[in-house]
């Protein structure tokens, strides 16, 4: 096809022209084409076929508001060719075809449709129930538009920005031009989002004058140059709005040009004040067959015209309701489109200059007439025009049929804000009718088609939201508001929704093949509501996003339904406003786990990682996940463990104790300098949910240990529950900021001893003691001998920045020893022979206190209504029925049960929480939680593990702890 | 051929002064109790009360999963008896509910999570319901979609299989009860609001409406989210309950590529391809109590970071639309089914979280009978109230849940 090269409007280069394939065919488009209109103007009409009957679908709006152009480009499904810039090597397949697109085998589905009415698959298929999975099975193969193989790597560089703003501003065309220079023009920083690729919106393309000879294309260029020539005006073009939140959150994402770094960019930002001058669209007009390709909107057929240079037909019939659409007929025959006919919905109410024109030219113009039928199987051949009243009929032969039944803003934006709109019957609008604070409208979407009052209503809408951001003046804003109303107001606008026809084959929506006549059948079934009408026709629900029928259902339902205009509602609308590639979302994907400051040294070191909570850390130190000789080494020798995901807080002021007392269950008066305290705490169910250790490091002032999973939530645990006191104290999470190592091992005092030259001896530095120390006069350490392992001791807490140094000089020291890591895993086993606990493993959600075994931590001579949990502990201590925690062996020395095995008689009666095949003990034992009655020593557990079938195996219950009963290693 | 003039559940009609039983809510626990009552126990003086359209809360919100691999024993066998029903509703609503038993795949990304999922399959195993472990290789083979790389956030260890579960159509479920209720002269009253409960020597005597005053002897309060806001308005009764807003998106349709039901708790997230062809994927909650079913905007980039990891061909498709619902959470994720306890007459059916929708069917079934009888069936007997009062949870999760920290 020649395209125009000579329009002012162009937005392509002729000259450069770019290969890519379609249909294993190398085909050219050129520069500035999208795919939609490099495809048109390789004389393809039609681009796919419709989900349900497989009917030709071709281009209809250049905005990509239906799913007629989705394709699959280069591997990715459901592209929007209309949106999508052609690049070259691009590779586009037609979707949902059986052959192809020109020709589908499927396409006899059409006929079909009366065996396809509104909701049928719930009433057939389910008789016999055997038919269910086999029709389902065609139906899912049926359903869905592109393909997507579950190898598929999605190409490109996806990126994100978080951005600050005083004003949004949504939408480049005139009155969003003027609304970021009005604002910016008050020194405030501005944001504007366009989401085609240039500023003008729709100005940008026509030749209409503007005022004084100038004509709106020339406008729309005076004004981006001087959005361009604002530098506290950042535009984002090709950029597209997908959500609006509370206070202002807008979300979006714009496309890459050539030079940038990414191929798409999520965009949050969150200004003080937005405007929306997104526009409008045209409103679909509904007939018999208004899809089938060769009938397209007014605004298609013009940009495909002046900005992408070439005619949307040879001879083509009008069917329109505004204004707009003669001018678009005009300008198009002065292009050298043929016109047959031009139908406009209005009897009366045209712009005189623009009826002269169409007099002069010879163009027929039928008043009062609309298109009722295109003819022609595949694409456009002849249309039927009838009067409105559906009594008489012609037909005119032609190949492109523009139609447009009126206008219809975008109101997503204001919407999903949860702005709220009104039936207006003037313009036929759903108008904006209480905005969300500190968001304002202005252009079309408020009805105005004069160009002097879209610019207006822009400044006026920019005055206001500078007025948010507590800059300008109420003066101003009266003067902008004042000379608006000067200028001309909404113009009245066509009430028609649909030709007159039955609707067998008028599509309200054009992506779920939904037909008037389906609305109707369920209107008849009770589904009387648009939402519900949504719900059981699918209609809107597809993937243009109700840009379709958007407006028209609930007009269609009220007309039909004869309901008077007040009572006419939009449905709902939902994010994302234009569909978003998950990628595009996902943005650039950075990694959220921490690390401690021996994770470097301790990969060196062979060690195997987990993802533990929030954490990473080092599991195992071989690939023996039974940690034989780790667990060894720690009861035989001495190993050390990376213990610095543990929770670290400092507790400080004159109340502190007061909140400490508040939150543990034990009497944290009695906290000894010197001495260590192990403490719990409880939810207000009793719940255990915490322990820890805690000690005094000055007046007022302790430093206390939680599991590694509550450190998060500690700070804000404690602040809870002490709101209402009043008392003065403050605590600091240390988690991040102190590192802890772990020397465990009967030779733990003499490695130590090597870099210290303070007393280690028991009597010097004893079990459950704790020092504050410096290590060659430098690094402070904070030492515990606590006996968590069940061996002799030692837990350092030293600042991050010096864990490595210290580590190393451990591992030099324990050099002779030979010293080794120990991981997590073994340090789980360690504790289990050991009966030490810990939270989530031997308790779950509803384990109290008392059930683990830990009711001697509980000073009931605390005030208890101060302790959180105390009451329910003492409400629950008679409770008989509780699960408790017992230990186990197995019996005739069988393997351990996997964790997680249930306790079973005739029911459930408790799980198995750890179990190993101890290596110290050369027996497998285990901690369970059972039923009370089944807690006392000796008694039999039936052990039903995953997958056992019949098999049970049986435990004992015994004594804890299993090893070193008297605890004389740990205090050695 | 299959195009019948007649609305599904009745043309609208007047309210009548006085109904043996009233039914506050009109979603699927609402319609499927009012349904066994009729069917199952003959009572028909019924009236179901909706304050919008039936189905328009979380009954047409969720994303419509089906399972029985719940976690502790009081729960497995009711929602065993939800997934034997769907076939039998089906038959017995002439209504197509469109069960898609696909299986649940339930993704593990660490030891603690296998060890976990262990029990669970154990307690479901123990009461006849299919349940498997598997290991990330033969998950990948079901899913071939998966990534089981050691080079995301969350490796993926393993599975619990779930082959009983699946989807079935939420929307049809609501209409297919609604219309067999309605068939058997239950009243469905839309655009009705219950106002208060009228309670007299401490039964219950009426309900008053926005459309007027009915007496009645039983009420059933089931209203989804907002059944706590309603029991503690009309009767002071307050419900550990905090009513959070759950989303849940879908993509643009596709050809099949999950055949079942994915979901990973450490992502936070499940997917599963609806018959249409879309991706429906959500399970987060913002952990904020409010009643506004707002979407929020790092919802959904939280899902897309997840699915980019798990799922990463994913990343070829886009999200179309994302909504909210409410979702009723207890302390223990276990919901509250009581009745004649607090005042004669007065039952309630809450608490449910995000499990509404798959239990709705044994919920109906058994409420049904409780209230008929007047007496509790032994299978609700675990989900009364008081089991607060008393301190002993349900222990439905493993960990605490801590929506607030008064919880």
């Amino acid at each position: 096809m020649n395209r125009f090269n000579h329009l002012p409007t162009l937005k392509i280069d002729t000259t450069q022209k770019i290969s890519f394939i379609h249909k294993r065919k190398k085909i050219y488009g050129v520069k500035g084409d999208t795919i939609a209109t490099a495809l048109f103007s390789n004389g393809i009409r039609i681009f796919g076929r419709s989900l349900k009957y497989h009917r030709p679908r071709g281009l209809y709006s250049l905005d990509g508001e239906s799913s007629n152009t989705l394709m699959e480009v280069d591997g990715i499904p459901n592209v929007r060719c209309e949106n999508t810039l052609l690049k070259e090597g691009m590779v586009i397949k037609e979707q949902n075809v059986k052959g192809s697109a020109e020709n589908d085998i499927l396409g006899f589905l059409d006929k079909l449709d009366w065996m396809m009415p509104a909701g049928f698959y719930y009433t057939v298929m389910h008789k016999p129930a055997k038919l269910w999975p086999i029709a389902m099975k065609q139906i899912r193969k049926a359903a869905g538009l592109g393909e997507i193989s579950p190898e598929f790597k999605m190409p490109g560089k996806f990126d994100e920005i978080f951005l600050n703003t005083d004003v949004c501003v949504i939408g480049g065309g005139p009155a969003g031009m003027m609304a970021a220079v009005s604002a910016a023009k008050k020194g405030l920083r501005v944001i504007l989002m366009e989401s085609r690729p240039w500023l003008g919106g729709c100005f940008e393309f026509r030749s209409k004058e503007h005022q004084n000879r100038l004509s709106l294309h020339e406008r729309a260029a005076q004004l981006s140059k001087e959005v361009e020539s604002l530098k506290n005006i950042r535009v984002f073009t090709h950029a597209s709005v997908v959500g609006t939140y509370n206070n202002n959150l807008v979300t979006g994402f714009q496309i890459g040009k050539e030079k940038d770094a990414f191929d798409e960019r999520y965009i949050e930002l969150r200004a003080k004040s937005v405007v929306v001058a997104t526009g409008c669209t045209e409103r679909p007009l509904i007939f018999d067959n208004n899809e089938r390709p060769g009938v397209m909107q007014a605004g298609c057929a013009l940009r495909l015209a002046k900005t992408y240079g070439q005619l949307p037909g040879k001879k083509a019939v009008f069917s329109i309701g505004h204004d707009f659409g003669l001018e678009t007929a005009l300008e198009l025959h002065d292009l050298g489109l043929s016109i047959a006919c031009i139908a406009d919905i209005r009897d009366d109410g045209q712009d005189p200059a623009l009826l002269k024109k169409i007099a002069d030219k010879n163009i027929l113009l039928l008043k009062g007439w609309v298109a009722v039928k295109a003819h022609g199987r595949k694409v456009v051949k002849q249309v039927s025009l009838s009067t409105i009243d559906g009594s008489v009929t012609r037909k005119f032969s032609c190949d492109l049929l523009v139609a447009s039944a009126g206008m219809t803003p975008v109101t997503g934006p204001i919407t999903v804000a949860q702005g709220k709109l009104k039936y207006d019957n003037h313009t036929g609008f759903f108008l904006p009718d209480a905005m969300p604070e500190k968001m304002h409208a202005a252009g079309r979407i408020i009805g105005l088609d004069d160009p002097l009052s879209i610019e207006a209503s822009g400044k006026l809408a920019g005055l206001k939201a500078a007025f948010d951001c507590e800059n300008g003046s109420i003066q101003e804003i009266g003067q902008a508001k004042k000379d608006l109303e000067n200028l001309p107001g909404p113009v009245r606008g066509t009430k028609l929704v649909t030709a007159p026809v039955k609707g067998r084959k008028s599509f309200i929506c054009f992506d779920e093949d939904a037909t008037l006549k389906n609305i109707k059948q369920a209107i008849a079934k009770g589904f009387d509501v648009p939402e519900l009408i949504k719900r059981f026709t699918a209609t809107g629900l597809g993937p243009g996003q109700g840009g379709i029928p958007g407006h028209n259902l609930p007009l269609y339902v009220a007309k039909y339904q004869a309901l008077p205009d007040i009572s006419i509602k939009p449905t709902n609308v939902r994010p994302p406003l234009v569909p978003t590639l998950i990628s595009t979302y996902a943005g650039a994907g950075h990694q959220m786990l921490k690390i401690t400051p021996m994770d470097e040294m301790q990969r060196k070191d062979g060690g195997v990682f987990r993802n533990i909570g929030v954490w990473q850390r080092a599991r195992y130190f071989s690939n023996d996940f039974s940690c034989k000789n780790e667990i060894e080494n720690v009861r035989t020798n001495v190993g050390m463990l990376d213990g610095s995901t543990l929770g670290k807080f400092r507790i400080f002021g004159p109340d502190a104790v007061k909140a400490l007392q508040r939150v543990y269950v034990s009497d944290m008066s009695k906290v000894k300098e010197g001495r260590i305290k192990y403490s719990a705490m409880c939810t207000d169910d009793g719940c255990v949910i915490d322990d820890g250790v805690v000690v005094k490091q000055g007046e007022n002032d302790f430093y206390f240990t939680t599991s590694t999973a509550r450190a998060g939530q500690t700070a804000e645990w404690i602040r809870y529950h002490t709101r209402y006191d009043g008392w003065n104290f403050a605590i600091v999470n240390l988690t991040d900021a102190m590192g802890v190592i772990n020397i465990s091992g009967p030779n733990a005092r003499k490695v130590l001893q090597k870099v210290l030259d303070i007393d280690l001896s028991n009597e010097a530095f004893g079990f459950s003691e704790y020092k504050e120390f410096k290590i060659q006069d430098t690094v402070p350490v904070k030492a515990m001998r606590l006996g968590f392992m069940g061996e002799l001791s030692y837990e350092l807490h030293v600042p991050s920045s010096y864990m490595k140094s210290v580590w190393l000089m451990i591992k030099e020291a324990g050099r002779e020893f030979n010293i080794q890591n120990f991981g997590v895993e073994a340090q789980n086993v360690l504790r289990m022979e050991k009966c030490h606990i810990i939270l989530g493993s031997e308790s779950e959600q509803r384990t109290n206190l008392l059930d683990v075994g830990l009711g001697f931590l509980w000073d009931r001579n605390k005030p208890e209504a101060k302790t959180v949990g105390a009451v329910a502990l003492r409400q629950a201590e008679k409770d008989q029925t509780r699960l408790k925690l017992v230990g186990f062996k197995m019996e005739n020395n069988t393997r351990a049960p996997r964790d997680g095995s249930l306790i079973v008689d005739t029911k459930v009666r408790g799980y198995v929480c750890t179990a190993r095949d101890s290596f110290s003990l050369k027996e497998a034992v285990g901690m369970a939680l059972v039923e009370a009655p089944l807690s006392k020593i000796g008694t039999r557990l039936e052990i039903f593990e995953d997958e056992c079938g019949n098999n049970r195996i049986y435990g004992m219950v015994t004594q804890m702890p299993f090893y070193d009963p008297d605890g004389k290693r740990m205090k050695m | 051929m299959f195009f019948k003039r007649k609305p599904m559940w009745g043309k609208k009609k007047k309210l009548k002064s006085s109904y043996d039983v009233v039914i506050i809510g009109g979603g699927l626990h609402s319609l499927a109790t009012a349904y066994f009552l009729a069917k199952d126990h003959g009572i028909t003086d019924v009236a179901v009360l909706e304050k919008n359209y039936i189905g328009f809360g979380g009954a047409g919100r969720n994303t419509a999963i089906v399972r029985a691999n719940q976690r502790t024993q009081y729960n497995v066998p009711l929602y065993k008896e939800a997934l034997d029903l769907w076939p039998i509703l089906t038959k017995d609503l002439d209504y197509n509910l469109m069960f898609n038993n696909c299986g649940n795949l339930n993704l593990m990304h660490s030891e603690a999570a296998m060890t976990a999922a262990r029990m669970t399959i154990a307690t479901a195993q123990f009461h006849g319901v299919e349940s498997h472990l598997i290991d990330a290789k033969q998950a990948k083979e079901m899913v071939p979609a998966l990534n089981i790389s050691e080079d995301i956030t969350f490796p993926i260890h393993g599975a619990m299989f779930h082959p009983p579960g699946g989807v079935v159509r939420h929307d049809a479920v609501v209409w297919g009860l609604a219309r067999g209720a309605a068939k058997r002269g239950v009243e469905i009253h839309q655009e009705t609001e219950a106002l208060g409960i009228g309670i007299q020597n401490g039964k219950v005597t009426s309900v008053t409406t926005s459309r007027g005053t009915i007496n009645c002897k039983q009420v059933l309060i089931s209203a989804g989210g907002y059944s706590a806001s309603l029991i503690h308005g009309m009767l002071g009764i307050k419900l550990p309950i905090s009513v959070l807003t759950i989303q849940a998106m879908v993509t643009q349709p596709v050809k099949p590529l999950l055949n079942h039901v994915v979901s990973s708790g450490a992502y936070h997230a499940y997917a599963n391809q609806t018959l249409k062809g879309e991706i429906a994927t959500g399970a987060h909650m913002d952990p904020w109590p409010n009643y506004t079913t707002l979407t929020t905007a790092h919802y959904i980039k939280h899902q897309a970071e997840a699915l980019s990891e798990f799922l990463p061909c994913l990343r070829g498709l886009r999200f179309m639309r994302i909504w909210g619902g409410l979702a009723d959470m207890t302390p223990d994720m276990a919901p509250i089914m009581d009745g004649n306890n607090q005042i004669e007459g007065f039952f309630m059916d809450c608490g449910w979280g995000y499990f509404g929708f798959k239990s709705c069917s044994a919920v109906g079934k058994y409420m049904s009978e409780f209230m008929a009888k007047n007496e509790c069936p032994d299978i609700l007997k675990p989900f009364a109230l008081k089991r607060y009062e008393e301190h002993r949870l349900m222990g439905e999760t493993a960990v605490v849940v801590n929506y607030t920290p008064d919880n």
